[in-house]
């Protein structure tokens, strides 16, 4: 066959020569020398000596050079079914609530990144203040239990189900107390499951108990009005609002939303419709919302009442009262009753104090200027703070009579918080059950036998009652990463209840009470994340009314819109407060004869302590003093002259039989004869970052009339040695430069350019440097400085979105911190009429205070100049101008010199002097796989010698406009959000198109009040800043 | 043509009892060809000290990171750029002294040319170790060179003049080191010739077959010409294009027009102030006192007065023009310069560089060995100062106040500029180990071996007036080689 045609090789197969014929027996042609190595020579064959240590001296060599390179194994494991929602490189963002506030979580394959605001929420309208911005790290946070732990053994679940069930048993039928002490729950479903656990173990009593409470303000309106409950405030309401040492913006009950509500009315659109409020603070201690006041007055703690008792009986209301003796103090009153009557019915009046009597003032104040109704709702009141003082020390009672023998502890630490940590641990010690449900072995933990970690907010199901009316939900976005369970579902457990699982039980509570009244199914529920069932008069704002334009008519409507009250509020009776505040007061300022007048504030960082570990608060930089990674004694420059005190001096501050030793830090603006210390600090058992930070000073608080007052009089000497504190910014006044740039609400009336300087002269300017044409977008940023509280929230936004390294405290203090985006903080000394701002000048201010002080705060980030001096001298071209207007970084070719930095006018680029992602030395950030976690895939990481800057978030630029290229239709304005603009709660950060005439950062741009920073230098920055305005009071 | 008799008012360049063609190879190849002594092996043990503190610091730097100095947020550059700016102005006088000297036809310069020149090279050397140093990628400094390459056929900025600076250093270290290398040749022949063994075959090879023919002779000559010529603009350009590093950005305190001049004349001055302190004691311990003698000390002393002078009217201009320009951050930066944190330094800077130098107008000062060695140490030390004053206080406190620092240095700081130095003298001992530190073929050209014969002679036949003839004995006194127990 054809087929089979035979094929041959060559010649030789051809024609078979006897050769091939021959080879071509075996399997190969050729015979292999198998025999001549396998036999005896070659196997008894001796290494040669030479050849011997040629071979070592090769394989030793080899061995050693494999041997350097260590080469880490990364695992990455492949998805093996691809769950159907997740897709590699695209975010999913799911709906929660943080403390309340509505949050999106965004995950980026299946782990969450990052946390940002849910605009449908009615309190934070999709902002977020820094705290939120930063809980994200307290996910990953390696500090934390792994697992359960029974008399300090790792258990499983089981056991201490079992061993907590027995005991339980036990005290039941001993008929002992069961005490569940939290910190505030407003939670529906977290009261329910308590309530059921109180039905199936009856001597159990629910105990809240807040570090830093609100049972002042709670027992007063008890008093007042006969509801125990914190009002609903409406800042945005009141054109004149006083506060007498309330830090509203900072950390009074619930920042965030007040925050959105002050700017309200001293915004851009507030302005053009010529309207501003007019804010007075009333304080010791210089706060974020005193650094924002348009009239600010130092007062010392002791006078804070007394001027309230004042200001209610020049209100025409009748009560006891006593001369003031400061002069300042008298000036104030004077000031705010004139305010107060011009504003009746638009005022507000809030204390930050947490004494009962003075609460009650301040009620009856209201009271008295109509703010029932129309800046205060108490019919729909706050439920963010519920603990009760008393409660807690009827605890403690019980606790040391042995009445107690099962105690838990859900979200509260008064080991740490309480203040006489040794009665507090003594008590405990007597109780036969103690039960933690810290996410960490605390400083209550440690005295308990019980560790049952509670898994982090994010991997939690759970929901939260805000303000009344007003429900979020919170739902987990990952898996517990630990052994841990919720408080919840352990109390479930533990009380038999007949449903053990958390989630459905909240599913259950909310398609059985909630979902019914707002007439929304579960799966809506989780996709929108909140609920309303008060309806809209609960929180006037809905809706975007922040952004210009539309914002206007919003806000006025808001205003206009008083609450329909249900019980209108009547005069209030004041006698008996009135006594107790003359003999509260009088005893302060007698204990501080010899000594000041202490005052304990809530940081804006950390507040009361919680948040100690997250390394991104800690290196938020306090908003006033720009401190990081401590605590500190906060003092006016003249006492502490007077006290022979030099700043960063130690100081002990002493009260009885405690004392602290903290340094000392000048505050301007700080009351004569008074300290303010920040609580918080001084953590012992939190974790990596945060233990030993700062001193605590709790133990300061005094229990007097039924709550935890946060005064105290002390006594302050000099301590052994200096410790200088951590400070991102040193130098404190702007030495009369124009890169600040303000006016009073009255010129800005009268001319809405004041104060710019844009009347003065222009120049023509040349330029040696060809044109940037930016054809497409132009991306620009506007930064109005009257709607920046300074709170700190875009800084700590940049950080999570950008990857930015914590340094710590040692490089904070070489000032090398990292942050993209700083809030600079200008103060001016008000002498007589002139202001200070020279720095040589102080020195001549003799007979000065430093009491009277304005302040400025100033986001000041890359400003991204047309002509960035910053491009003109790199050497590499790793930093040039993109068609769009951003001022690029090339990490990859920056070789580090520096240059550009140094070039810089606005001094805003940051360089990697470490490699902070991989050096021991910066353990307590990021140094581990897990805490790497966090990391915002988008963005890359740094090596050490390369410079770094502000990019206006790029990556969210390159994820809209190609988010539009999909979807083929043009970008749409405020589409992009930058970290910092999405999360301001001022919206005072406005990102954009310039070359799109409608954006509404073009508006902004082109409002009168705009000024570009340094811009006689020709940079042409890209960023504007709108003129701060002062509603000052013109002195007659 | 009469016979040429040299005047008997010109003061000898060389002096000494004997001075023969033989003896000055012999004085000058002795340090060569013998064995040190003590004061070298003192020398040499503490250089190699320190710049073995260099290499630790160094290694140290590149290992951990430039967080290891004291650099921050806001001074971005301090005791890096002061050091490279320092170092390279050391490095100008050698050029100055090889080529603007030799194209004046300044012959006494052929007895510190050699020196100067190595003193440049190590000088450059020094300074370009600090540019490595600074940056934060070391490993990638080759991208500043406009080399092919893959990035996409990535170039250099060609406006930054940090670029230009790498090309002026290089050139100027390129240029010096041929320039002096091809002085180096005759006398590298001469050692080779005087050589044995292993000796004479290293220096055959360096001597590229110096043959001394007339060729030679005349080429040499040639080639040296050219090259002062090529040289003389670099003794400018290079100085400038560095003070252009701060006077084409937008700081207040760098951005001045005044920069150029300014600061290649501080860089001539410490020029002439380091091969002072350098060649005050090379003299003493090489026994040099013949070929660098009194006369070269008083010059160079001049030249000190005139460039510290100029130096300090730049000074006085830039506080003029600060308060004449009106722009209130110019003014605040020279306000702070004199009155800020650190007025130390600047009235350090001030005292060194333009009070001390103007000792120099009285003769016995500018005359005396230890005062001029001293003041030149002075003038050493306040050249640092005016480049860390420029450098630190302008960063310190520009713009925006919020951002106003301190700069502290870190020990690394300190022992990478001591060990820097202790690099430079380890290089400057080795050299007059292995080649002479005079040039020989250039100072034989000056010796006037007939010329005293002949004065001498003169005089005695009482043919010169007799008050020239006291004047010429007494300048043979006066620049005789000093004793340094009797001044």
């Amino acid at each position: 066959m054809e087929s089979n045609k035979k094929y041959w090789k060559g010649l030789e197969e051809l024609q078979k020569t006897p050769e091939f014929v021959e080879n071509n027996k075996g399997e190969f042609s050729e015979s292999l020398p198998i025999e001549e190595v396998l036999n005896d020579a070659g196997l008894k064959t001796v290494t040669p000596r030479r050849d011997f240590l040629k071979a070592l001296g090769f394989g030793v060599g080899a061995v050693t050079l494999a041997a350097c390179q260590k080469a880490p194994v990364h695992k990455s494991i492949p998805y093996l079914i691809k769950p159907e929602e997740v897709t590699p490189g695209v975010a999913n963002y799911y709906a929660s609530s943080f403390n309340g506030v509505g949050v999106l979580v965004k995950t980026r394959e299946g782990r969450p990144i990052k946390i940002e605001g849910n605009p449908a929420c009615l309190l934070g309208e999709g902002r977020l203040d820094a705290v939120g911005q930063a809980s994200i790290l307290d996910l990953y946070d390696v500090s934390k239990l792994k697992g359960p732990k029974l008399k300090g053994e790792n258990v499983g679940w089981q056991e201490v189900d079992s061993f907590v069930r027995g005991e339980l048993n036990k005290i039941q039928a001993g008929g002992k107390k069961i005490r569940i002490v939290s910190s505030t729950i407003n939670s529906p479903s977290g009261k329910a499951v308590i309530a059921d656990f109180i039905a199936q173990y009856p001597n159990t009593r629910h105990i809240q108990y807040d570090a830093v409470s609100y049972s002042g303000i709670i027992q007063a309106n008890q008093s007042s009005f006969g509801r125990a409950v914190i009002p609903h405030y409406h800042f945005e309401r009141a054109d004149v609002i006083v506060s007498f040492g309330a830090d509203f913006l900072g950390s009074w009950i619930s920042p965030l939303e007040f925050n959105r509500q002050y700017i309200r009315k001293r915004n851009i659109a507030s302005l053009k419709n010529k309207k501003m409020s007019r804010h007075i603070q009333i304080e010791s201690g210089m706060t974020t919302t005193g650094t924002n006041a348009d009239v600010r007055i130092a007062v010392k703690p002791s006078e804070e009442a007394l001027v309230l008792l004042n200001l209610y009986s020049a209100l025409g209301g009748a009560a006891q009262t006593q001369k003031l003796s400061n002069p300042k103090a008298e000036k104030a009153l004077t000031l705010v009753a004139k305010e107060l009557t011009a504003a009746r019915g638009r005022a507000l009046v809030v204390s930050g104090s947490n004494d009962v009597n003075v609460q009650i003032v301040v009620n009856a104040i209201n009271s008295l200027i109509g703010s029932y109704g129309t800046t205060i709702d108490i019919n729909n009141p706050s439920y963010q703070y519920a603990g009760n003082d008393a409660d807690f020390m009827t605890l403690l009672g019980e606790m040391q009579r042995g009445e107690v023998d099962g105690v838990f502890f859900v979200n509260a630490n008064p080991a740490y918080t309480f203040g006489n940590q040794k009665e507090f641990s003594e008590a405990l010690s007597k109780v036969r059950l103690k039960v933690s449900f810290s996410d960490r072995p605390d400083e209550t933990a440690a005295l308990c036998d019980v560790l049952a970690p509670v898994p982090n907010y994010l991997e939690t199901w759970n929901d939260a009652n805000p303000v009344a009316g007003y429900y979020t939900i919170v739902q987990p976005t990952i898996n517990p990463v630990y052994n841990t369970r919720q408080a919840e579902q352990s109390l479930l457990i533990w009380s038999d209840n007949p449903v053990k699982n958390y989630y459905q039980y909240v599913k259950n509570n909310w398609e059985r009470t909630i979902l019914p009244s707002v007439g929304m199914s579960w799966k809506e529920l989780l996709q929108k994340g909140v609920a309303t069932t008060g309806g809209a008069s609960i929180i006037a704002n809905t809706g975007s009314t922040l952004q210009e334009g539309a914002g206007a008519a919003g806000t006025i409507a808001a205003t206009s819109a008083p609450v329909a009250s249900g019980a209108r509020v009547g005069a209030v009776n004041i006698g008996a407060a009135a006594q107790n505040i003359l003999k509260t007061s009088q005893a302060l300022a007698q204990g501080a004869e010899k000594g000041a007048e202490l005052s304990l504030y809530e940081s804006v960082a950390l507040r009361d302590g919680r948040y100690a570990n997250n390394a991104w608060l800690q290196e938020l930089p306090d908003p006033v003093s720009k401190v990081t990674w401590d605590n500190y004694v906060a003092i006016n420059p003249k006492y502490a002259e007077k006290l022979g005190i030099v700043e960063f001096d130690n100081v002990i501050v002493k009260a009885g039989d405690k004392s602290i030793e903290l340094p000392a830090l000048y505050q301007p603006g700080q009351a004569q004869g008074t300290v303010s210390i920040a609580l918080g600090y001084g953590r012992s058992k939190v974790g990596k970052a945060g233990d030993e930070v700062g001193k605590n000073a709790y133990p300061f608080i005094t229990y007097t009339n039924g709550t935890f007052h946060r005064v105290a009089s002390v006594t302050i000497e000099k301590g052994n040695g200096r410790y200088e504190l951590a400070q991102t910014q040193t130098h404190h006044s702007f030495e009369g430069r124009n890169v600040v740039r303000e006016t009073t609400f009255n010129q800005y009336a009268n001319d809405p350019y004041s104060g710019t300087g844009k009347h003065e002269m222009e120049h023509k300017t040349y330029d040696l440097w060809p044109e940037h044409k930016q054809v497409g977008h132009s991306w620009v940023m506007a930064i109005d400085l009257n709607a920046c509280t300074g709170c700190g929230a875009c800084v700590v936004a940049c950080n999570v979105e950008n990857n930015i390294p914590v340094v710590g405290r040692d490089e904070v203090r070489r000032r090398r911190e990292m942050t993209w985006l700083r809030i600079d903080r200008y103060y001016s000394i008000q002498d007589g009429k002139n202001s200070v701002t020279e720095e040589n000048e102080l020195k001549h201010l003799d007979n000065n205070d430093f009491e009277d002080v304005t302040v400025v705060n100033q986001p000041m980030l890359c400003q991204h100049c047309d002509h960035a001096p910053c491009e003109t001298v790199c050497p590499v071209i790793a930093t040039m101008h993109s068609t769009d207007g951003l001022n690029h970084m090339a990490y990859n070719r920056c070789v580090g010199t520096r240059y550009c930095a140094n070039n810089c006018p606005y001094k805003v680029r940051r360089f990697n002097w470490f490699n902070y992602w991989n050096d021991s030395r910066f353990d307590n950030y990021m140094n581990n796989e897990f805490t790497q976690l966090v990391l915002n895939p988008d963005v890359t990481t740094r090596f050490r010698g390369v410079m770094e800057k502000c990019t206006m978030c790029i990556q969210r630029i390159q994820a809209g406009r190609l988010q539009a290229k999909i979807e083929k239709r043009p970008l749409r304005d405020l589409e992009i959000q930058t970290a910092c603009q999405q999360t301001c709660p001022g919206n005072a950060i406005i990102f954009g198109d310039r070359n799109d005439p409608n954006s509404a950062v073009r508006k902004a741009l082109d409002n009168e009040r705009t000024y570009y920073v340094l811009q006689e230098l020709n940079t042409q920055p890209g960023i504007g800043y709108q003129t701060l305005v002062r509603n000052t009071v013109e002195e007659a | 043509m009469a016979g040429h008799n040299e005047s008997i008012l010109r003061e000898p360049l060389i002096t000494g009892e004997n001075i023969t063609y033989s003896q000055i190879t012999e004085d000058i190849l002795a340090p060569v060809e013998n064995k040190p002594n003590k004061a070298w092996w003192i020398g040499f043990s503490v250089a190699v000290f320190f710049a073995l503190v260099w290499v630790g610091a160094i290694s140290y730097t590149f290992w951990v990171g430039l967080g290891v100095w004291g650099l921050n947020k806001t001074v971005g550059w301090a005791w890096d750029i002061t050091g490279f700016v320092w170092w390279v102005g050391i490095g100008h006088a050698g050029t100055l002294i090889s080529a603007v000297l030799l194209l004046f036809r300044q012959n006494w310069r052929n007895s510190i040319n050699r020196s100067a020149e190595a003193m440049t090279i190590f000088a450059v050397i020094c300074a370009a170790t600090y540019i490595f140093a600074h940056m934060g990628r070391p490993w990638l400094a080759y991208w500043v060179f406009p080399l092919p390459n893959q990035f996409g056929s990535l170039w250099v900025n060609f406006n930054s003049p940090l670029v230009w600076d790498v090309f002026a250093i290089s050139t100027y270290f390129s240029v010096s080191l041929v320039f002096w290398y091809t002085g180096l040749l005759p006398d590298i022949a001469t050692i080779r010739d005087r050589a044995t063994g292993l000796r004479r075959r290293i220096y055959s090879i360096l001597s590229f077959g110096w043959a001394g023919s007339v060729k030679n002779w005349q080429r040499f000559e040639a080639v040296s010409l050219i090259l002062a010529g090529v040289s003389t603009p670099l003794v400018l350009s290079v100085h400038t294009i560095v003070s252009f590093d701060f006077a084409t950005s937008l700081e207040p305190g760098w951005h001045t027009t005044i920069f150029p001049p300014y600061f290649v004349a501080g860089a001539i001055f410490s020029g002439f102030a380091m091969v002072q302190t350098l060649l005050l004691i090379a003299r003493k311990v090489m026994k040099w006192e013949n070929y660098i003698t009194m006369f070269h000390i008083e010059s160079m002393n001049k030249i000190i007065t005139v460039t510290g002078s100029i130096v300090g009217v730049a000074y006085l201009t830039e506080l003029f023009i600060a308060w004449y320009s009106g722009v209130e951050y110019e003014q605040y930066a020279f306000l702070n310069r004199i009155s800020g944190p650190y007025w130390w330094a600047y009235w350090s800077m001030m005292t060194c560089n333009v009070i001390s130098p103007q000792l120099f107008w009285f003769k016995k000062i500018r005359t005396s060995i230890w005062a001029s060695w001293l003041l030149s140490i002075v003038v050493n030390i306040g050249m640092w100062f005016e480049r860390f004053v420029i450098i630190v206080t302008s960063l310190h406190r520009d713009y925006i106040p919020s951002s106003w620092v301190m700069f502290y240095p870190s020990l690394i700081d300190v022992l990478l500029f001591v060990g820097s130095i202790g690099v430079f003298f380890t290089l400057f001992l080795l050299f007059l180990r292995v080649l002479p530190g005079i040039a020989i073929a250039e100072v034989k050209l000056i010796l006037k071996s007939s010329s005293d014969q002949v004065k001498q002679k003169l005089i005695a036949d009482g043919k010169i007036k007799p008050e020239q003839a006291e004047a010429y004995q007494e300048s043979l006194e006066k620049f005789d080689s000093v004793d340094y127990l009797k001044v």
